[in-house]
Order: C-alpha cells, then sequence, then structure tokens
C-alpha cells in the first residue's frame, strides 16, 4: 500500500464566486491516477456542495481530499454556527441559507441528501456554537 | 489523428503565445519548436489567433484545383452569407454562384437545418427532466472539448448529426451523385468534422476550404448581379446559425413547450458554461447552444470579414421564422427517415493517467506535488509548458527536468556560484604561509 495522498484547500466564507476551484482540483487529481468517470462525477458533487455549504453557512473552513489506493475520504472542517438539528437539515428542501445566498440560487437545501445520495459512507459531527465535521468516503470500485 | 491545425516550424520563433491560450493545454515548445498533442487538440483555431508569426495557419484543400474542375458542387457554411457587403441579399449572392457555374446546396441546406432543428426540439420535448439540458452538437470544438474536458458530459450532447453533413447526405440520396461536395468552413473545427467526422463513420463531404478562401477569389471574380428578383423565396432560418442565437431560434420555432435556453459563445463562456452545468447549476435550464467562438461562427478563424460587421448584416437579412404547413409536412417525412441521427456514439477522449496502477500513479502523483511545490507557480511559459502544474507532471511521466524552469536553474546557478567562492578561498596547505608572500 503507498502513502495517501492529501490535498487541502481553505474555502473563505461568503465568497460564492470562487466556491467550485477546491472540487475542480480534487477532480483533475482523481482523474491523473485514473479513477473512472463516474466515480471523479461523484466526488465533484460531493466536494463541491460541501464548498458551498463552508461558503453559505459557516463562515469558511477546510476541505480535505485523504486519497489511498481503493477510495478518497473528504473531509469538511468548519468553526461555524453548527448545525441544530440535523435530522432535519438531512431532508430534502430544509434549507436556513440567508436571501442573499438564495437570491444566487444557493440554498435550496439540496446539499446535505445529496452529499448523502453520492457517499459510500457518510458522517455527520456538529455542536452548536462550536462547528462541524463532515466526512465522506468514496469507493473507487464496488463494494462486494 | 488529423487535425487542421499546422505548424510552420521555420516561422516559429518559439514565443510561448500560443500555449497559455490552449484550453486543452496542447502545445509545447520543446527545442525552441513548437509541437501539439495530437490527443488533446480540439481544432478550436485559439492559438491561431495569439500567433504573430503566421506560424500556425488551417490546412485545407486547394481551391485552386477544386474550382477548375468540370461541375463544382458547394455547401457553404451559414458564414459564408454574411462575408460580402455588396451582395447583401443571400438570393444576390446566390446568383453570383451560380452565374460562376457552381452547383449550390441550398435547397438540402434549408431542409437539413430545419430537420436538425426539429429534431432536437422533439428530442427535449421527450428527454427526462433530470437528464435536461442537452447541449448543442453543433459546434465540432465544443463536442470535443467536451470528450476531453468535461466526459461526464458526453451523454448530454444531442445525438443529432450536423445539418451540415444531413445536406450532404440529402443531396447524394436525392440525386445518387457521386460527384464530390466542397464545403466553405468558417473555421478549422469544421474541416476536422470533415476529415475526422464524430457521430458517423465517413462524412459525406469530400473536400473542405475556408469561407476566406472562397468569399475572397469571389470578390476579386467581381461579378455583377441582377436584382436578385425572380428568385426562389427563402426563408433564410439557417443562415441565422451563422451567429449565437441563432440555433435558439430555429429550435423555438420548432417546439410545441416553451423552452429555456442557454445561448453562450466564445472559449471562455464556453467552459464557463460547461464547468456550471457538470457541477449541477443549471437546473430548469433545457438546452445549451454553445460555440467556441466569440459572437458564434462568424467569429471563426477562417472568415474573410469582421465578425462585427457580419453579424450586423445578418440584421439586415430578411429571415421568416414562421414554419408553413409545408414545411412542417417536409420536416415530418425527413425526421421519419431516421438518417440523421448519430450511427456511432460520441467517446471520452479522457487524458492517460500517470499509470496504468493506482499505487504507482499514487507515487507519480506524490512527487508530482513535491516537484510542483518547488516550482514559482507564476505560469510564465518560459519552460515550454503552459503552466507550472503541466510542467511538475511531465517531468514525473518522464519528459523534461526541474532545470527547465528558468527560475530553478538560476536557484542552481546561484548555489553554484556560492560553492566556488567557498571553495576559492580554502587555499592548498603549501600556499598557505604567513603574510601570503612566496
Amino acid at each position: 500500500m503507498s502513502a495517501p495522498v492529501c490535498l487541502e484547500y481553505r474555502i473563505e466564507g461568503n465568497d460564492f464566486m470562487v466556491a467550485g476551484a477546491a472540487s475542480n482540483n480534487i477532480k483533475n487529481t482523481l482523474k491523473m491516477i485514473g479513477i473512472s468517470s463516474e466515480v471523479c462525477r461523484r466526488v465533484a458533487i460531493i466536494t463541491y456542495e460541501a464548498e458551498i455549504n463552508l461558503v453559505i453557512h459557516a463562515g469558511g473552513g477546510v476541505l480535505k481530499a485523504e486519497i489511498s489506493e481503493d477510495s478518497v475520504l473528504l473531509i469538511a472542517q468548519d468553526e461555524g454556527p453548527g448545525i441544530a438539528d440535523i435530522e432535519k437539515a438531512m431532508t430534502e428542501g430544509y434549507t436556513t441559507a440567508t436571501d442573499q445566498a438564495r437570491e444566487m440560487g444557493f440554498g435550496a437545501g439540496m446539499g446535505l441528501p445529496n452529499i448523502k445520495r453520492n457517499s459510500d459512507l457518510f458522517e455527520i459531527e456538529s455542536t452548536v456554537g462550536k462547528g462541524t465535521t463532515l466526512k465522506c468516503t468514496v469507493f473507487f470500485h464496488k463494494q462486494q | 489523428m488529423f487535425h487542421s491545425v499546422k505548424i510552420s516550424k521555420e516561422a516559429c520563433q518559439g514565443c510561448v503565445n500560443c500555449i497559455r491560450v490552449c484550453p486543452t493545454e496542447a502545445i509545447r515548445v520543446v527545442d525552441g519548436e513548437i509541437s501539439i498533442i495530437g490527443e488533446l487538440c480540439i481544432d478550436c483555431g485559439e492559438c491561431l489567433r495569439s500567433c504573430h508569426r503566421q506560424a500556425l495557419g488551417i490546412e485545407e484543400d486547394d481551391w485552386n484545383r477544386i474550382k477548375e474542375s468540370s461541375r463544382v458542387t458547394l455547401i457553404p457554411d451559414p458564414v459564408f452569407f454574411t462575408q460580402f457587403s455588396h451582395y447583401m441579399n443571400p438570393a444576390l449572392l446566390e446568383e453570383v454562384l451560380t452565374s460562376l457555374d457552381f452547383n449550390v446546396l441550398i435547397d438540402e441546406l434549408e431542409e437539413a437545418f430545419d430537420l436538425s432543428a426539429a429534431a432536437t426540439a422533439q428530442l427535449l420535448a421527450r428527454t427526462a427532466p433530470q437528464s435536461l439540458p442537452m447541449i448543442s452538437s453543433y459546434c465540432p470544438s465544443v463536442l470535443r472539448l467536451i470528450q476531453s474536458r468535461f466526459p461526464e458530459l458526453i451523454s448530454r450532447v444531442t445525438p443529432i448529426l450536423s445539418p451540415i453533413s444531413l445536406a450532404a447526405d440529402l443531396w447524394h440520396m436525392r440525386t445518387n451523385s457521386s460527384a464530390p461536395i466542397t464545403l466553405l468552413a468558417p473555421c478549422s473545427s469544421k474541416i476536422t468534422m470533415v476529415r475526422e467526422p464524430q457521430g458517423r463513420e465517413r462524412s459525406p463531404i469530400d473536400s473542405v476550404v475556408t469561407v476566406r478562401r472562397v468569399a475572397r477569389s469571389i470578390m476579386a471574380s467581381n461579378v455583377s448581379t441582377g436584382s436578385g428578383e425572380g428568385r426562389k423565396e427563402r426563408n433564410n432560418r439557417w443562415i441565422e446559425w451563422a451567429r449565437r442565437g441563432g440555433e435558439t431560434k430555429h429550435i423555438k420555432a420548432f417546439s410545441e413547450k416553451k423552452l429555456t435556453i442557454l445561448s453562450v459563445s466564445g472559449m471562455r463562456n464556453t467552459i464557463d458554461v460547461l464547468q456550471e452545468l457538470e457541477l449541477g447549476r443549471l437546473r430548469s435550464v433545457d438546452f445549451i447552444e454553445c460555440r467556441t467562438c466569440d459572437t458564434g461562427c462568424v467569429g471563426g478563424i477562417g472568415t474573410a470579414d469582421s465578425r462585427f460587421l457580419a453579424s450586423l448584416r445578418l440584421n439586415n437579412i430578411k429571415t421568416d421564422w414562421e414554419i408553413k404547413p409545408k414545411d412542417l409536412r417536409r420536416v415530418e417525412e425527413l425526421y421519419a427517415m431516421d438518417f440523421w441521427s448519430i450511427s456511432k456514439e460520441y467517446m471520452p477522449r479522457p487524458r492517460l493517467p500517470l499509470s496504468d496502477n493506482v499505487a504507482e500513479a499514487m507515487v507519480k502523483l506524490q512527487q508530482m506535488k513535491e516537484i510542483y511545490s518547488g516550482l514559482p507557480h507564476i505560469d510564465c511559459g518560459s519552460c515550454g509548458r503552459p503552466s507550472c502544474q503541466a510542467m511538475a507532471e511531465e517531468i514525473v511521466r518522464g519528459h523534461g527536468s526541474v532545470t527547465d524552469c528558468i527560475f530553478k536553474l538560476r536557484e542552481g546557478i546561484a548555489s553554484l556560484a556560492n560553492k566556488i567562492v567557498v571553495l576559492s578561498e580554502s587555499q592548498p596547505q603549501t600556499l598557505k604561509r604567513k603574510g601570503g608572500a612566496n
């Protein structure tokens, strides 16, 4: 087993225009090691939605990708307001986004459900007032 | 793999203007000479615009030879009709071409473009909302860009053949003639479409020359015309495809439901819109018309006149957007024949991974990250690669060394110079005498 390759990006809060850059970079890196286009597409969706969440809700944070031989672990970490009711946040259409974010077409309440749908393993931890950590794993090959 | 962008090595000065404008990072300057990586090039012609020394050109057939043959059959691109200030009316230009004894397939073009628009409208009507928007297949460079940079979007490209080649198919079907057809193309991209078609095995078109070449030759021949009166009434809808938005209008004219369509032109806009689509941002859009050239095909690299004037002339061309019952009947008949859909799937053209083996590729990826972190990250192009990232990648792939970077080379020389100073201060034992005199 070769050592995992780690990519780390600092995402600034409220900067809507650059959101997507880290996600694009992670996707291109996966392509470079020969990961299938379907897996790359799922990773791109997860990382993009996570990036948007950091921008809209958390006032910024860190997005990490740990690439190993059979999977990629994606971690989004912030010190934002936290999520009071995770179950509710996982419901499609539920949103706490500001009007400004919604005016720009974000914050439709699809982010977390979309992330979960595209992940093979999904884990979220959040403490109100402290922040949120999201961990998603995508396997490169179908698990038996 | 055929490419219509050709290099003249003698003219190339090794400047790096072109390598940075290439949207697929296909160009390198190695040993002072430009080279294009064939698997990456999409023949968009962006590099030609950036070259000040005519080191890049378009590979086209010889118009002088073609026009001397006995009966020349021509398919002019819509753009051709926007290039002349003195034949503002398409009917006049048609008359000029006929008087020069060219057989021009305008009837077939009118029908083929109607067919293409109608087939797209049909497709959009029966596609499930989650598979929308679809992307136009009209610009061959957009298709090639998607194949190489956005392979995840291939399934969204309409499986409809180019109306330009459909016009040639129609003519072949109707006349049973095997006479060669020549396309007047506004860009390098459509030349490649003829030589190496997508979605079908062989192109029904035999040779291809640029709009520029033929428009200039016709201007020089200075044919006087009548009034254009008495010629067949044309709807001119297909000519609108020369400019961004033309295809959109045409599809809307054939659509029963109200469509939301984005019309985008220019390389940067095209890449942006595809990126946004890939990230799932373009919900509620039905169709994307995109062209890699600014303002649409009139901005092609093989045109004769200003894209601004060409676009202005299009405003003055009388276009009839009302689909007459006889047009509709004709289109429905053609649609039923199903020769308009692709017979060969569009395939992705992904970049080669660093290694076939994931573990090995990861080792190289780590090396690449380390090399990259030592580079200056200013993407100056002096190493002959489009970016520091591309340079790091080439080094781990075994092409080139870190000293190709002038900044790394300079660092190397500086540290060597320091060593020389240190060494020069240490004297051999025999010379180490007090006072320094021998």
